[in-house]
């Protein structure tokens, strides 16, 4: 007969209450910072141009969304984010996967991108715009140019990083170049892949506001750019406040999700909520 | 169950543009119910809740000719039916008339 010893239950912290925690800890921090600029606008004493109050800010946004501007900007402005994003994408994973398989093409094309890679967007703005005019095509352009090149260095370290005795072992049941990418070389580039469209998501989006105060009459970049042009700064900093929303939402909805789903199934088996 | 969040978050998008497009269809047959046949290329006053900006302003110079502009109220020429369809369909425009221009 054996004496059963009860031992203390280690009971794991819940995920949901530590996430509770997390979301109150930020919006504390959120609520002191509006605090802190509302106390400070009478103090410093300077006119809504100058330094426009939360107050004045609630209200630009609400005539923002009263005249319909707002919602116009808000829906070219990702129209053109995710048409630039998908575009750059998939460019930056061929051409990625094309360099990662052809040492000869890796030499030949090597010097040119780091030499475009170092020539920033909005330098190639004027230029788009010489050539392709105002509007989508040239925001386009420059937000492909944004997410192409993390995407592709994340894809080529992908590539070359797969797992050779894998490759090895297909190749030695037959398998023929198509099956030795599409069962060991893309799905070990795939979490590379996700984490360079990460990067390069973020980049886009500071490329969108870019180009759009360049190269555009609507839209985020543009409302941002309008409201010191037209002395309503409270309209600049609602356009800079849906910017960081704006971000937050998609990476949390939509990158973060995807990284980790992607880390999960093809990649490192740490759980991605612990790096965060 | 990963991909949970990206699905949801892309079905509330779906549903709010469904919705908003579904309310301007609607907003649209509500504003242009009293005038009747529209002409191939007519003449009308669009009122506002606002003095139009320069955003409504270019907004309304797509759909035809701009003339003039009286407080809250864009007075337009050589306005095609679909075009007038899709202004009366902005929450912005409060109302549409004819222009009799005499």
């Amino acid at each position: 007969m054996t004496n059963a010893v009860a031992l203390p239950a280690l009971a794991p912290p819940r995920l949901a209450s530590r996430r509770v925690t997390r979301v109150l800890k930020g919006a504390a921090g959120v609520l002191l910072l509006l605090a802190a600029w509302q106390i400070s606008v009478p103090l410093v004493g300077l006119g809504s141009y100058f330094y426009p109050s939360p107050s004045d800010v609630a209200a630009a946004f609400v005539d923002l969304m009263r005249k319909g501007i707002l919602p116009v900007y808000f829906a070219d402005s990702m129209l053109r984010y995710v048409a630039g994003l998908s575009a750059g994408a998939v460019l930056g994973v061929a051409v990625g996967v094309l360099i990662g398989l052809h040492r000869g093409i890796a030499v030949t094309l090597s010097p040119l991108l780091k030499f475009l890679f170092a020539i920033v967007e909005v330098a190639w703005i004027p230029i788009f715009v010489v050539w392709f005019g105002y509007g989508i095509k040239t925001i386009i352009l420059a937000l492909v140019y944004v997410v192409f090149f993390p995407v592709l260095y994340n894809t080529l370290v992908g590539v070359r990083t797969a797992p050779q005795i894998l490759v090895n072992a297909l190749r030695s049941l037959g398998a023929n170049r198509w099956q030795v990418l599409r069962y060991a070389i893309v799905p070990s580039a795939l979490p590379g892949i996700i984490t360079g469209l990460r990067v390069g998501a973020g980049f886009a989006f500071r490329g969108l506001v870019f180009a759009e105060i360049i190269a555009a009459k609507t839209g985020i970049g543009y409302l941002i750019f309008e409201g010191t042009q037209t002395q309503q700064t409270a309209r600049t900093i609602v356009g800079m406040i849906v910017m960081g929303l704006t971000w937050l939402a998609i990476d949390l909805c939509y990158l973060r999700p995807l990284e980790r789903a992607t880390i999960e199934r093809w990649g490192l088996t740490v759980d991605a909520e612990q790096r965060t | 169950m990963r991909m949970r969040l990206p699905a949801m978050a892309t079905a509330v998008i779906v549903i709010v543009l469904g919705g908003w497009w579904a309310e301007a269809q609607w907003a649209s047959h509500r504003k242009l119910a009293s005038l009747g046949n529209l002409d191939p290329r007519g003449s009308y006053e669009i009122r506002l809740d606002f003095a139009p900006e320069r955003f409504h302003q270019l907004r309304l110079q797509e759909a035809g000719r701009l003339v003039e502009v009286r407080e809250r109220t864009v007075f337009m020429m050589d306005v095609e039916p679909a075009a007038l369809r899709a202004i009366a369909g902005e929450y912005w425009v409060e109302a549409v008339s004819r222009w009799n221009r005499s």
